[in-house]
């Protein structure tokens, strides 16, 4: 049997979409383990920026972070996690797009601690765009959008800033003991 | 009244555990199908959008709670349910009354009953429809590799939870600071990540590694479309070849009895 033939997207093999799916799992339980504990606003951005950052440092290839972002939205939305319904998807999958795409023209973003914290804040910010897709539905005024969505978006961005800011030290060191690809081999 | 009927009753009033929990009950709503509930709460949310006087507010108001005790939904549930935005109802009201002050009240008012409707048939159809009910809608409109990939992630939390609670109670056993008091204090955070969850993502590899190679073995994923491994088939198989390596046993014993006395009738007529 052919090996490393790929699986999905015709992208990832069957080991790094699976180690992706974990990822994802990992970003429900620990979302689950804080609601139960803390309940404060966007802490859950924390552990979800680590491990999406995480995820593309672990599978250094375009739509990693994607994928997990995709995965943990639809399970925490079929778990009845988080209180907005169909739209938890988009608060998933938009920080995950945008760790992408700032991977993409930055491939060593996971070893490196100040853009993983710039990315972790902005990507966090991005949960604000269904914030105010929402209130401008509702017609609410231009200034009180503003002001709404920086109340609510600055606690997600330093919880988001915090996760992946200890994103590189675990990288570095799993890169060291070789069971992550290192620097020079990025594939994406 | 005993101690246990009190229970009892507090359990039946606070019948769930967190918010949008699935319900197990038979209710009109429980009984519509999920692609109805999902038209439903578009034509419902559409309506939360576009009201904006008093009177179309209340009837909005009005079906959604027609909507939501129709799935034999508690207050408490109701509670547990809406309570997340209080908070950001508080801050509406509060920016417009900042704003506009006490005319800010009704648009202010107004806005946050509108996003608490929005979500309801959201709140609804997660109360109200089974994951299996779900998984098997997401199984007609997604590739099979992708849902193959949310169902290992649904198989793999009970898995990955224990494996964190084993990780973390060995790492507080040799002096980690990971209890949960102890979690609160930001400096605690490294050994949250070095003690746990680089063990974690190490586990996370291995697993990965094992079930691919045990996924691979059985040929999974070599055809674009789902195939499933078949243990009774494989076993018939088996048996089929091995009763065809006992016939061609005997063949060859039959075989060699006949050669062995041909041999020696040959050897009898020779001496």
């Amino acid at each position: 049997m052919e090996k490393n033939t790929t699986f999905l997207w015709n992208r990832f093999t069957l080991r790094e979409a699976l180690l992706l799916g974990f990822c994802a799992t990992f970003i429900v339980i620990t979302r689950a383990a804080l609601r139960m504990k803390l309940n404060l606003p966007g802490h859950s951005m924390f552990f979800m920026m680590f491990f999406l950052v995480m995820a593309r440092g672990c599978v250094p290839k375009l739509g990693a972070s994607t994928l997990v972002g995709l995965i943990a939205g639809v399970v925490s939305f079929m778990l009845g996690m988080g209180k907005n319904g169909p739209l938890i998807m988009a608060n998933f999958v938009m920080p995950a797009l945008f760790v992408d795409g700032a991977a993409f023209f930055y491939p060593a973003l996971p070893a490196r601690l100040i853009p993983c914290i710039v990315v972790g804040a902005l990507a966090s910010a991005t949960k604000a765009i269904t914030g105010v897709a929402l209130d401008v539905l509702m017609g609410i005024e231009e200034e009180i959008i503003v002001q709404h969505i920086l109340i609510t978006t600055t606690f997600s961005s330093l919880f988001g800033a915090a996760g992946a800011a200890l994103v590189p030290s675990v990288v570095r060191r799993l890169q060291a003991n070789r069971l992550i690809p290192g620097p020079g081999d990025s594939q994406s | 009244m005993g101690k246990a009927d009190l229970q009892k009753r507090s359990k039946k009033v606070r019948s769930s555990d967190y918010a949008c929990q699935f319900r197990e009950i038979d209710s009109p709503v429980h009984r519509i199908g999920a692609g109805w509930k999902l038209l439903l709460g578009m034509a419902f949310c559409a309506a939360a959008i576009s009201v904006r006087e008093p009177w179309s507010v209340g009837v909005v108001v009005l079906i959604g709670a027609v909507y939501y005790f129709a799935a034999r939904l508690t207050l408490w549930d109701l509670w547990r349910d809406v309570r997340f935005f209080l908070i950001q109802m508080a801050l509406i009201i509060g920016l417009y009354l900042f704003k506009h002050g006490m005319a800010g009240l009704w648009p202010g008012t107004r806005t946050s009953i509108q996003i608490v409707l929005f979500f309801v048939p959201g709140i609804v159809f997660l109360r109200t429809t089974q994951t299996s009910q779900l998984m098997r809608g997401l199984r007609k409109i997604m590739p099979y590799r992708l849902a193959f990939l949310i169902f290992i992630c649904f198989r793999f939390v009970p898995v990955f939870a224990r494996d964190i609670r084993e990780i973390a109670m060995a790492q507080r056993i040799r002096g980690a600071r990971l209890s949960p008091r102890e979690l609160l204090n930001p400096r605690s955070w490294r050994d949250l990540f070095h003690c746990l969850m680089i063990p974690l993502i190490i586990r996370a590899l291995k697993t990965a590694d094992e079930a691919s190679l045990s996924a691979e073995a059985r040929g999974f994923g070599l055809r674009p479309e789902r195939t499933y491994y078949d243990p009774e088939g494989v076993r018939i198989q088996n048996t089929e070849v091995r009763s065809q390596n006992t016939e061609v046993r005997s063949q060859n014993t039959e075989v060699r009895m006949k050669r062995q006395k041909t041999e020696r009738k040959q050897h009898s007529e020779a001496t």
